[in-house]
């Protein structure tokens, strides 16, 4: 699986049955994903879709006719070498992908992370990388 | 039952000393008794790895040829201080490197001489007759140095606060990045394993006590800055070789936003002299209590919203106002363990011994505030009446106030007076400029804000921050009552 993301302007939704016609032609294409994040801004409607990988091309060519920015959405590593265990990202996963083995080693479990990057700028030693 | 110094050392000597860390002395008191386990255990070894931002190293580069008295000098970019003898010098673990600040800093020069790597070193002179050379531009490693001394005057708090934001903005601080409206929670410190926590009245942790420090030997020195005892907020001034330490128990760190620092390795052996001292290293992480407190709230006097223990905080999750709330902690408990197991090694292979305190630290002693003489002024003292407009004005109408009342900032409220956001004369022209007709379209809707008792210190940096120039006063309830603009700041 892919994570993506998708950023549809607020010029493109009108109201709630716009949202609904676009996610209806994802659907027609017989693809089925996951949502992991739904968030509203002034700015338009942000989507964190995982999507099946083989999928992605399809799916990002349907949105960008409709003029829908689709991104490769990134997530994270740790450098082992850097980190110290500390767990000062601990606390802003929001997914539980950065989390304590044994109750004290960092562990970082990937397929957990949904890329939303808070962690980024919180690792006092810059192990936190986007990839 | 008691054990003297002596008899222990002498155990230490013959390799037949029973040491364990403040952990495992948890489950000895718990299975044998404290009884038993005062007279079966001799040193209990504790141990803490977090930031400790007050640390710094003294270095001395002997003389250059001719010799050079330093005015100013940098090791890696980093101005190190210099108010002391000709070629000796002081580095700090928060100062920055001047050109990449917030990346590189005193700490990471620390870690990276203590690895052996070569350092930059340049310094400037005003010259004298006895030190004529004007600047020295060079590089050194650690085993140039004559003396390389760590020197921390505040270390290994007793215990922290929890750290969480009530504000409806993400916070970076020196307790991490705290996300808004109680979003996440940070502590600092091992709970059971903190040195000071299992010697809570400073009996056997005195001037001269030989110490773990870096992963070399070290020394408490004295009590450290800020020491609080009475609050059991007790910390420690500690120096130690840098030559001795490794690389793996020092690390230069960076808090985005917030500045550089330093993760320190300091471990503790405690001699189990009597039961008292058992006892007292047998404490839980439950026994371990600290507050909640809010860093949204700028102030020294941060609210504390409720009392934690420690083995709430390593759980993972804390209950803020009926609402679960994710913690972690800034300090490693996976070093702080390695610590003491490592201490516990080096006795157990007679390799480190204990000696009594030369004096015992402060128990009475508090901690104040600073004194100011000046008094501080609040947003009520020097706003003033804010122009108001309603939601449903026209631009036109706005425009004329703006006029009229010679201000560039107008508030837009709804039919209850609540603050609905801010229209600046610049909107203005913008919306003539575009051509837009409805106010609603131009507003600003997200608007910065302060209030009557904020002091202006705080509004003054909301602005900066924020790039703007000014903000409605509100009260409780949103209603504005009044306005703060720069040039209230600059006439105060």
């Amino acid at each position: 699986m892919t994570i993506i993301n998708i950023n549809i302007p607020v010029r493109i939704i009108d109201s709630i049955k716009d949202y609904a016609k676009i996610i209806q032609d994802v659907v027609k294409m017989n693809i089925s994903f996951d949502i992991l994040k739904f968030s509203t801004t002034p700015k338009g409607i942000t989507l964190i879709i995982d999507v099946p990988s083989e999928k992605v091309s399809q799916i990002n060519e349907a949105f960008k006719k409709e003029g829908i920015i689709v991104e490769r959405k990134s997530t994270v590593c740790v450098d082992n070498e850097l980190c110290i265990d500390c767990g000062a990202c601990i606390s802003l996963c929001p997914t539980g992908a950065l989390h304590l083995k044994n109750n004290d080693e960092l562990e970082f479990t990937k397929e957990k992370c949904i890329g939303c990057l808070i962690c980024l700028d919180s690792c006092p030693r810059s192990a936190i990388k986007e990839t | 039952m008691t054990k003297t110094y002596e008899e222990i050392n002498k155990k230490i000597e013959n390799g037949e000393a029973v040491v364990v860390t403040a952990e495992e002395m948890i489950n000895i008191v718990e299975q044998k008794g404290i009884k038993v386990a005062a007279e079966e255990i001799d040193v209990v070894t504790t141990g803490t790895f977090g930031a400790m931002c007050s640390s710094g190293a003294f270095l001395n580069f002997g003389d250059s040829d001719p010799p050079i008295k330093f005015e100013h000098l940098w090791l890696n970019g980093v101005h190190a201080y210099h108010g002391n003898a000709a070629v000796d010098c002081y580095i700090g673990v928060t100062r920055m490197n001047d050109k990449s600040p917030f990346e590189y800093g005193g700490g990471h020069v620390i870690e990276d001489l203590v690895s052996e790597k070569p350092i930059h070193l340049r310094g400037t002179s005003y010259t004298t007759d006895c030190y004529p050379k004007e600047e020295v531009d060079t590089y050194i490693t650690l085993d140039d140095l004559n003396q390389a001394i760590l020197c921390n005057p505040r270390n290994a708090y007793q215990r922290y606060n929890c750290a969480v934001n009530s504000s409806n903005r993400t916070l970076y601080t020196y307790m991490g990045k705290l996300l808004p409206n109680f979003g996440n929670a940070t502590f600092s410190g091992a709970g059971c394993l903190n040195p000071l926590c299992n010697d809570p009245d400073y009996e056997t942790i005195g001037i001269g006590t030989r110490i773990f420090l870096g992963g070399g030997i070290g020394y408490v020195i004295g009590e450290g800055t800020q020491h609080n005892p009475t609050k059991r907020l007790g910390s420690l001034f500690v120096k130690g070789n840098l030559k001795q330490m490794s690389a793996n128990y020092l690390k230069g760190v960076n808090f985005e936003k917030y500045g550089t620092s330093i993760y320190i390795g300091l471990g503790i052996p405690i001699p189990i002299l009597n039961e008292n001292m058992a006892r007292k290293t047998s404490i839980k992480d439950e026994d371990i209590k600290t507050e909640i407190v809010d860093y949204g709230i700028p102030r020294r006097k941060k609210p504390v919203l409720k009392e934690v223990n420690y083995k709430e905080l390593k759980s993972g999750t804390i209950e803020i106002k009926g609402k679960k709330v994710k913690v972690s902690s800034l300090s490693s408990l996976f070093m702080a363990r390695k610590i003491a197991n490592e201490l516990k090694i080096w006795i157990e292979k007679g390799k480190f011994f204990l000696n009594p305190p030369a004096e015992r630290l402060p128990r009475e002693t508090v901690f104040k505030p600073m004194k100011e003489v000046k008094t501080q002024k609040f947003v009520k003292d020097i706003k003033k009446q804010a122009i108001i407009c309603h939601l449903n004005d026209s631009i036109n109408n706005v425009a004329r106030k703006i006029i009229e009342e010679n201000e560039n900032h107008v508030a837009i409220i709804d039919d209850d007076g609540i603050l609905k956001g801010i229209v600046t004369s610049f909107d203005i022209t913008r919306a003539i400029a575009e051509n837009k007709k409805v106010l609603s379209e131009i507003i600003t809707k997200k608007v910065i804000t302060t209030t009557d008792d904020e002091p202006i210190d705080i509004a003054a940096r909301k602005m900066r921050v924020n790039n703007i120039n000014g903000l409605p006063v509100i009260d409780k309830y949103m209603r504005v009552i009044g306005l703060i603009t720069s040039e209230e700041l600059l006439l105060k």
